[in-house]
């Protein structure tokens, strides 16, 4: 009887063994291989749901392709570019842009939002600046559904490009970084078609730009809590007036953003060569991050009692705001843009995220 | 004859009030604050090449100025000009930028204030950043040029009653420098709690002109 148990077990087990073995395998080989997926839901303003790949082929089915959501109003208008996860360890970028998918609609013009800009970097936390930075956050829904996104990295992950070269020279300007920065979206702008990964997906971005004929993109990011970035609103030096008058109406709202322009030596970074390589008004945020903060172990990158995440993506979003309102008013009048949520950005302030999620 | 002496009686009183009248007003007047009033058009320029000028900028914008921006002002830019605004506040990105280190842009701001005073322009200095423009840099800065204006506007608490109701950063005047300045100096100074307040200054400082 035992003989004939361990007969049927042993088959068992290894049929068990060889199919996780195979889910494993499978499921390393679509990360590596293809893009990651993410919990987000869109909705009723998502009148379209393309990929990267459209824009750049070569893209299509590696882990640097990622969704691109359309919104699009029922009045033609202007058309905005709004990108989260650029960094995706800068959460409340992130997360900001998964909540204009979900929750956003637009009244005039079109918007894209693209929440995972480097779904590369996305897919899991590398612990750049702080080892001890969480590799996903929960977020506890109204329905009481507990959703699950990750914190991702800053860079393209290292084995989806070749090895980082020693000294990393931005293409065309020549400028020279350190080898890691190879792998950094925001100093691989305008890209390059048959580059690394990292220029690969740059460049899909530019074709983004020139196809749909963007008028802003706003480039999501954080910083850590004790920078100089942090709470800054970088704007192209042809944006600048928008950018002023952005910062004026939030502060008068007692969100002090400050107002920086972006110089020329920035080579690379989206507030500059968007600005220089299309004809769109570009800008950059940066809120402050306690995961990026270096000095402090296991940060609570969700419920900070000075920087929690509701209070930075509500910042976020206000500023989004802020620049669209004040670029509609310098825009011919069929290139206004304008975005409708069904709550007050302002209840953000002091909430738990998750309930105003799907 | 009774009733003709009531009547000239009656007659030196209202000249008497008459004549008084206007001494008492004048006296009046006297007590009130000197009204101070700037003429157009004004150039806007920074000192120490942060953001802050273009805030000024809009901040003129919706004051209805007749204005001219540059960035970094030359002294030809001065022609014709009534007054000067200079924002303060250094950026080490935005020097980089102009191709200029902090001393080089004083040396280059004194030449300008210098000319200024030559043409007998007024001078408004404007620190609209907060204390994100008080570090040593933007202080050089702070403390050369703003003994030298004629008007100085502050984004910051004017006491340290006002600032704890005010947002640390931005409360330009946190330690009490500006305060100090004006007093020292005998400079007005008006200070604004946020950047849009600076609109209702620039208009009571430059009154639109009458029309026809």
């Amino acid at each position: 009887m035992t003989h004939i148990t361990t007969r049927l077990v042993r088959p068992a087990r290894l049929r068990f063994i060889l199919v996780l073995l195979i889910l494993v395998a499978g499921s390393v080989l679509t990360v590596s291989g293809g893009p990651a997926s993410h919990d987000i839901r869109p909705g009723y303003g998502v009148t379209d749901l393309r990929w990267l790949s459209d824009y750049l082929p070569a893209l299509a089915g590696t882990p640097g392709d990622s969704p691109v959501y359309v919104m699009e109003g029922k009045e033609e208008g202007g058309t905005l570019l709004l990108l989260g996860g650029t960094h995706p360890n800068e959460i409340a970028a992130v997360m900001a842009a998964i909540l204009c998918v979900e929750q956003g609609e637009v009244s005039q013009g079109r918007v894209f939002v693209i929440p995972h800009t480097n779904n590369s970097a996305a897919r899991y936390n590398d612990g750049t600046y702080n080892p001890t930075s969480p590799q996903g956050i929960d977020l506890i829904t109204a329905s009481g559904e507990t959703r699950h996104f990750l914190y991702g990295s800053r860079y393209t992950q290292i084995e989806d490009q070749k090895v980082d070269p020693e000294i990393f020279v931005h293409e065309p300007s020549g400028l020279e970084f350190d080898g890691i920065e190879a792998r950094n979206l925001n100093r691989n702008h305008p890209g390059k078609a048959d580059g690394t990964l990292t220029q690969q997906i740059s460049y899909a971005l530019f074709q983004l730009v020139e196809q749909e004929r963007v008028n802003v993109v706003i480039d999501m990011h954080e910083s850590s809590i004790t920078s100089r970035l942090a709470n800054m609103v970088v704007a192209h030096p042809r944006a600048l007036d928008i950018g002023a008058m952005a910062t004026l109406d939030l502060e008068m709202a007692g969100i002090i953003m400050k107002l920086e322009v972006s110089q020329e030596e920035f080579h690379g970074l989206s507030h500059r060569e968007f600005g220089d390589y299309t004809d769109a008004y570009a800008f950059l945020l940066e809120t402050p991050n306690p995961g990026q903060e270096r000095s402090i172990e296991y940060p609570d990158v969700v419920n900070d009692p000075k920087a929690p995440l509701s209070h930075r993506v509500r910042t976020q979003l206000r500023t989004v705001m802020a620049i669209i309102e004040n670029y509609t008013l310098i825009a011919a009048s069929d290139q206004a843009i304008g975005i409708e949520f069904p709550f007050s950005i302002d209840e953000l302030e002091g909430a738990n995220l998750g309930e105003f999620l799907r | 004859m009774r009733r003709r002496s009531l009547f000239i009686l009656i007659a030196c009183l209202i000249l008497t009030a008459l004549l008084t009248l206007p001494t008492l007003a004048q006296e009046t007047e006297e007590e009130e604050p000197a009204v101070i009033a700037f003429e157009q058009p004004v150039l806007i320029t920074s000192i120490g090449q942060s953001a802050g000028a273009a805030q000024a900028k809009i901040l003129a914008m919706r004051a209805g100025l007749d204005f001219v921006y540059e960035q970094r002002a030359s002294l030809d830019d001065l022609e014709g000009m009534k007054a000067l605004i200079v924002v303060m506040g250094a950026s080490g990105k935005g020097l980089g930028a102009a191709g200029v280190d902090i001393d080089a842009e004083i040396e280059w701001a004194t030449e300008l204030f210098d000319r200024v005073r030559e043409l007998e322009i007024v001078i408004i200095a404007m620190h609209i950043e907060g204390s994100s423009r008080r570090g040593p840099m933007s202080d050089q800065i702070n403390t050369t040029f703003a003994p030298r204006a004629d008007y100085l506007i502050i984004k910051g608490a004017a006491t340290e009653e006002e600032a704890a109701n005010i947002d640390e950063a931005a409360n330009g005047n946190i330690d009490g420098l500006f305060t100090t300045i004006a007093a020292e100096n005998e400079i007005p100074i008006a200070f604004v709690a946020k950047t849009l307040d600076v609109v209702v200054v620039l208009e009571d400082l430059f009154p639109a002109k009458e029309e026809g």
